[in-house]
């Protein structure tokens, strides 16, 4: 590993315009003449719309324009299922859901405009559990969709029946999960500006500002993808929820009937109640052993929470569903998922997507599991981990896996051995490992041009010498453009300091399918590799008729074209620049690796694969039940680190996020209502509450991935939460907490529990 | 609506404002320009809008805008820009301790006013020193070590 950048530790390339201040989020955008957009939102879970009569708000001074279903097409979106209207039409499904909304001269005249607003509800029953939906008779969510059953699948895969049949040993477990937020700090924002030639300027903290065209602007407002200019806003945190923005709807649907550009920026109670939280799930677990402890089979039901609207939900429920699977050699499945209307916060997708869920159940089982055999629950892992070359039952393709070095290493560093024969009177340690995508060629179906999963560069050098790279694929503030300056700051011989990452623009971005499914390193990563290579080879054929030497005699070091043979005959790239007489470019083209899954959800959805185990020490007050994480070790494979200083980043800033979800978050719905509006009833980890961190990587140096990196954003918080509860397990006794989150009152009844 | 006229002093310039009796000071700074002083809780939870005022860390959302009539009020372009960083801004640069920046502004300011007071302030004094502003992003081990770091730097400084 010769490599100049990769690899080495570097402060992502907007560090210094962060720490002053001097970024530029949605909320401090300028738009001379901007009118404030607010919602009126639905106070009830569930309820017909009988009348909404706006006239009273329409004629209060400074109100340019109301909406609501009286003068918006019935358009319904959604990237599974078309079940969302732009504002309620027939019924309201969920508290917060949007009736109305106001665009005035200012927050104060928008916000009387609201309470002028006369809805008539009829009230109708809520339904908010999602098992009590499932009976027959129950209230429907949606009049159309019998059983209030949103999406439903049954796969059998290898001998399932006989791997029960012939175990020397079966477990079965439930495990409940909790409808939390992403809970970045930036509350959600977008802004919009109709032009007289009837096109539209939106800008937002957006996760994909190629996709938020194609699956909610453009069918709604009947318009093409082309007349909508979408502008990325740095996001001040995003973890999957601002994927899935409605406030770009709003802001872009407000201006054109105001024609006048509008500011859509919700409250943090309203982004705590109307966005897209992470998916509550019930999941039921069996399997079947051999006494060496080799898993024969297994069988899951899950039922899922959907919320009153579909979104991402049924890819959700999937990716719970067969994930697992794939990180042991498991020779039979049986998996069931019904993903289940309610009259609750539409669930979405928070990093992880399902994955957290999913391995804080299954990794949560095989500590019991190991418990029954009397196996070591690292070793139990060591025995089953999936290999390289492997192809799992479901059809993924293993083309690189440092899983056992991780847990080897979360071993060694603990002192496992004698920590685990230790254990109990209140202090244990347990781990947890993971699989995740690098990018799922799933979403490209649904939501991308085809289903090639595709993504895009160009490199421009400027006749100063500076860099710019254009990529569709957007930063969330982890880093992921930085990456890209690091591989094509490699690639060209041009110091890190000299390129910049713009936002992403669908203005003159080539298109990528944006951040999600941790597929911006692998995929963004690639193209802009190929984008700098080409750059590298325009340069050097400009350099070679400037300098009057074969290109392949040249090469860049440190930002200058210098001859190999003679160091002295030198040019600076801006100066190659100058005497082409415009900027020099590259283009380059990735296309994900993978398949799109058949209708059994068999094949490889993702080019690669990336793994991570977390270790965690706790300390459990067996009076008070209260959980202190004294600390955590974990190890990662993200097939080669680019930035190791964003890597570490990204690992610390996950684990403690997952920490957070498992032992304090929640949104706490009752009968449809939730409890969580601000910071101070949803909490979130603090400076106090963070844990010591000790972490490595393990590259695996992945065949596919740029300077062999794969992604790294998932699996740095998926097994966290399975960790602190297997080490509760280790420091009580016995312990299992099977529903989320770990508070002291589970805790307690845990401890009771294991005692009888 | 009646409205105020006070003054205040923001890094250094001296604003004269109109201001409603109901404003705070966060919006108020807001709305005059300082937009570095970010929104997002307006409940105290948070710290992204903290601000010195007469050299004490608050947060701007608490503060009616009229309590600051007369005021010095330092936000993090007060604190450094830039061109010049204080050492707390450079070492969460090199230590990693920013990622999407949002509470960054808040996490400046609130690491300054630990650090007048404390010059060398260990892992706890650090850890409680932040307690109120929240990060996401990165698990606030790396902002702990730009704080420690930053403390070193501000004596080598100092005794140089």
């Amino acid at each position: 590993m010769s490599e100049r950048v990769v690899g080495r530790p570097h402060p992502i390339i907007d560090a210094a315009e962060k720490v002053s201040g001097a970024t530029i989020f949605i909320d401090d955008l300028e738009l001379p003449g901007a009118l404030t957009g607010v919602a009126l939102r639905s106070p009830h879970p569930h309820a017909r719309v009988l009348n909404v009569d706006t006239s009273a708000a329409e004629r209060l001074p400074g109100v340019a324009v109301v909406l609501s279903k009286n003068n918006t097409p019935d358009a319904p979106f959604g990237i599974n299922h078309k079940d969302e209207a732009a504002f309620c039409r027939e019924k309201v499904r969920y508290v917060g859901d949007e009736v109305a909304a106001v665009a005035a001269a200012d927050e104060a005249t928008a916000r009387e405009a609201l309470s002028l607003i006369r809805v008539e509800y009829e009230v109708l029953p809520t339904v908010a559990d999602p098992f009590a939906a499932l009976e027959p008779g129950a209230p429907l969510v949606h009049d159309s969709v019998a059983g209030n059953i949103a999406n439903e699948f049954h796969i059998k895969r290898g001998a399932i029946d006989e791997a029960f049949e012939k175990a020397d040993a079966t477990f079965a477990d439930e495990f409940h999960t909790h409808l939390a937020h992403q809970a970045y700090i930036e509350p959600t924002g977008c802004a919009a500006q109709w032009h007289p030639d009837g096109k539209i300027s939106v800008w937002g903290c957006l996760q994909s500002v190629f996709l938020i065209r194609t699956f909610m602007l453009a069918p709604v407002m009947g318009m093409s993808a082309d007349d909508f200019r979408v502008t990325q806003t740095k996001p001040g945190g995003a973890f999957g929820g601002k994927l899935d923005v409605k406030a770009a709807l709003m802001a872009a649907m407000l201006s054109r009937a105001a024609e006048k550009p509008v500011k859509f920026m919700m409250s943090l109670e309203e982004d705590l109640i109307a966005m897209r939280p992470r998916m509550p799930v019930h999941i039921s677990l069996e399997s079947a052993w051999k006494n060496d402890g080799a898993l024969a089979g297994k069988r899951v039901r899950i039922v899922a929470e959907n919320g009153a609207y579909s979104s991402l939900s049924p890819a959700i429920m999937s990716s719970i569903a067969l994930r697992t699977d794939n990180l042991y050699k498991t020779p039979a499945a049986e998996i069931q998922g019904r993903l289940v209307y309610t009259n609750i916060i539409p669930s979405g997708q928070m990093r992880g997507f399902g994955n957290v869920q999913a391995t804080y159940a299954w990794e949560s089982h095989l500590d019991n599991v190991a418990d029954g055999l009397g196996l070591d629950p690292a070793d139990l892992r060591l025995k089953n981990y999936t290999e390289k070359g492997d192809v799992s039952l479901h059809g993924w393709k293993i083309a690189s896996c440092a899983v056992a070095d991780a847990t080897r290493y979360v071993v060694r560093e603990m002192d496992w051995k004698a920590k685990r024969a230790r254990g109990g009177k209140g202090r244990g340690i347990g781990l947890a490992s993971c699989i995740h995508v690098s990018g799922n060629k799933g979403f490209s179906v649904e939501l991308g041009p085809d289903d090639t999963d595709p993504s895009s560069g160009v490199v421009r050098v400027d006749e100063e010498g500076g860099v710019e790279i254009w990529s569709g694929e957007s930063d969330l503030g982890q880093g992921a453009t930085s990456v890209m300056a690091y591989i094509a700051s490699e690639v060209m011989g041009i110091p890190v300091d000299r390129f910049k990452v713009p936002p992403t623009d669908t203005g003159y971005m080539p298109f990528g399918m944006g951040a999600f499914a941790s597929r911006i390193t692998l995929i963004g990563g690639n193209a802009v590799k190929l984008a700098a290579e080409d750059a590298r080879r325009n340069l050097l054929d400009a350099a070679a008729e400037a300098m009057e030497i074969p290109a392949d005699e040249l090469e860049i070091v440190e930002g200058e074209v210098r001859a190999k043979a003679l160091p002295e005959r030198k040019m600076a790239v801006g100066e190659v620049v100058r005497r082409v007489g415009s900027v020099v470019e590259g283009e380059g083209k990735w296309l994900a690796g993978g398949d799109v899954l058949d209708k059994e959800k068999y094949g490889n959805p993702s080019t690669t694969y990336s793994f991570s185990t977390h270790g965690a020490e706790v300390e459990v007050d067996m009076e008070t039940g209260v959980v202190t994480v004294l600390g955590v070790c974990c190890g990662h494979d993200p097939g080669r680190v680019i930035n190791r200083l964003g890597a570490e980043g990204q690992v610390e800033g996950g684990v403690v996020q997952g920490m957070s979800y498992a032992m304090m978050e929640g949104l706490a719905p009752l009968e449809g209502h939730l409890r969580g509006k601000n910071f101070h009833d949803y909490l979130i980890a603090t400076s106090m509450d963070a844990p010591p961190i000790e972490h490595d990587f393990f590259e695996s140096m992945d065949p596919y991935g740029p300077y062999g990196a794969k992604g790294l954003a998932e699996v740095a918080i998926n097994p966290i939460t399975a960790a602190i509860c297997n080490a509760v397990y280790h420091a009580t006794g016995g312990a299992r907490i099977r529903t989320l989150p770990v508070t002291p009152e589970r805790v307690l009844e845990a401890i009771e529990e294991a005692r009888i | 609506m009646s409205t105020y006229e006070i003054k205040f002093s923001v890094n250094g310039n001296d604003e004269i404002l109109a201001v409603r009796g109901e404003e705070t000071l966060l919006r108020a700074l807001r709305r005059v320009g300082y937009v570095e002083v970010k929104l997002s809780c307006e409940g105290g939870d948070c710290g992204a809008c903290a601000v010195l005022l007469d050299g004490v860390a608050v947060n701007a959302c608490l503060v009616f805008v009229a309590q600051a009539d007369g005021c010095e009020i330092t936000t993090v372009r007060g604190v450094g820009t830039e061109d010049d960083l204080h050492p707390v801004q450079e070492q969460l640069i090199e230590k990693g301790g920013v990622q999407c920046g949002f509470c960054t502004p808040g996490i400046v300011v609130s690491a300054k006013a630990l650090l007048d007071e404390n010059p060398e302030p260990t892992r706890e004094d650090i850890q409680r020193g932040l307690a109120g502003n929240l990060c996401r992003c990165t698990g606030y081990k790396k902002i702990f070590e730009a704080v420690s770091a930053a403390a070193r730097q501000m004596k080598e400084g100092g005794d140089s």
